[in-house]
């Protein structure tokens, strides 16, 4: 005969679990794209400042060309907070 | 100054700076408008560029051509200055070993003056500090009285040896030339050889240089064809490149035009040099030929920067372009002071 507390208690934790996995993609998925944006950025923002020192005109330019890979970490947090709510 | 530590960020700096350097050199139109100036219009012109400091600062001591000349030098050797500052790492060992030639020529300069007794004010106005020694040591240099004395002023330093074996043949024929080709051989060997050391950055610095010695091995050949030399020329050519000294002998002695153009045609590995070198079939002034040769490189040398972005290749196709803008300025006033007509000037340029 099944104990219906030991089936309560069963689903409980699988429904926890599923939580927790759940919040767990959505870290990797803001994790994974913020990581590959400052890899990006870094290469950007190097060659931003290099070309700002010779000519401060395209000041304005490189500072856009520089945060545009900031968009990746905003699908990834859309992602994560598709996938949390 | 910019922090010298190694990894790409650095490289992206250093690149990026020399490539807006670079859109900023003089044009191709604005020669040909110069070459239609006068000499102080050219020299009002080129205050209003990129050497309006030196323009400025030498104005008081110096008038014309004089005023001219020596503010694209002192130019020239600020702006090398100004990048060994910012380079940093593999790409600043590989900038102080290439800009060493500057050294050449100025001690070899300082040696021919001595030997002439040409005044050291003279031969100051003359140097081009741009490249490892500084004006200081340079001056030093200058105070000695002798040749000889100036050599052993030398003492420790890489060239040393070289021309305390070449000085006394020198001194005794009253030419420098011999000597001046051991020290460049020289310095191409030791490029050659710290580019295969295994540094980072080595293989693409070697194919630079290799590529700069062929095509300084090719123009030298096409010289001594001009001057009908051929006797033995191995001692005249720099080892290292894509041609073997025997080599060169061997092409150098063809006299047939056409047969000698294919010989260069076989072990040039560039599409582009050896589209030039077809050009070269029909018989044209050696001047030409040098320009055309040097233009081809310069594209050569651009290509390769394009293709290794963030290496030395940028950083040395401003050195080679920032140089020849300062030699182009330098024949457009000359050229012009000795009453040329501008399309004659035209020919000298390498635009």
């Amino acid at each position: 005969m099944v104990d219906p507390v030991m089936t309560l208690t069963t689903v409980e934790m699988v429904e926890a679990s599923q939580i927790g996995m759940k919040s767990l993609a959505a870290a990797l998925a803001v994790v994974g794209t913020g990581v590959a944006a400052a890899f990006a950025e870094y290469g950007i923002g190097s060659a931003a400042v290099g070309a700002t020192a010779e000519n401060k005109d395209v000041f304005g330019l490189v500072l856009l060309l520089t945060v545009i890979p900031e968009t990746i970490v905003i699908f990834g947090l859309v992602v994560a907070l598709l996938m949390l709510f | 100054m910019v922090e010298t530590k190694r990894g790409p960020a650095s490289y992206h700096y250093v690149c990026t700076r020399m490539r807006v350097r670079k859109s900023l050199l003089i044009p191709k139109e604005e020669y040909l408008r110069m070459l239609n100036m006068s000499l102080p219009e050219i020299t009002r012109s080129i205050g209003e560029t990129g050497y309006k400091k030196e323009i400025d600062e030498l104005a008081t001591s110096f008038s014309g051509i004089d005023l001219v000349e020596v503010a694209l030098s002192w130019n020239l050797a600020k702006e090398y200055q100004r990048i060994l500052a910012i380079t940093p790492g593999a790409l600043r060992h590989f900038t102080e070993n290439y800009l060493r030639s500057w050294d050449i020529q100025n001690v070899l300069t300082i040696l021919r003056g001595k030997m002439q007794g040409v005044a050291a004010g003279r031969i100051k106005e003359l140097m081009i500090p741009a490249g490892m020694k500084d004006r200081a040591f340079l001056d030093r240099l200058l105070a000695e009285e002798t040749p000889e004395r100036v050599v052993e002023a030398l003492k420790g330093r890489r060239i040393h040896q070289t021309l305390e074996e070449g000085l006394p043949e020198a001194m005794e024929t009253g030419s420098f030339a011999n000597l001046e080709n051991r020290l460049y051989v020289q310095f191409y060997d030791e490029l050659v050889r710290d580019a295969m050391s295994g540094i980072k950055g080595g293989r693409i610095f070697l194919e630079y240089i290799r590529l700069e010695i062929d095509v300084k091995n090719i123009k030298n050949l096409f010289r001594l064809r001009a001057s009908g030399i051929e006797e033995e020329i191995r001692d005249l050519m720099i080892p290292g490149g894509s041609f073997t000294p025997r080599e060169l002998q061997v092409i150098n002695t063809t006299r047939d035009r056409d047969e000698f153009i294919d010989l260069l045609k076989k072990r040039v590995h560039s599409p582009p040099l050896k589209s030039a070198l077809e050009g070269l079939r029909k018989k044209r002034p050696i001047r030409e030929i040098v320009v055309e040769l040097t233009r081809i490189q310069l594209d050569q040398m651009e290509r390769m920067s394009k293709r290794h972005p963030f290496s030395i290749c940028p950083i040395f196709v401003y050195l080679e372009k920032k140089k020849h803008e300062v030699l182009n300025l330098r024949a457009i006033t000359r050229g012009k002071e000795s009453h040329l007509p501008a399309e004659q000037i035209q020919g000298y340029l390498v635009m």
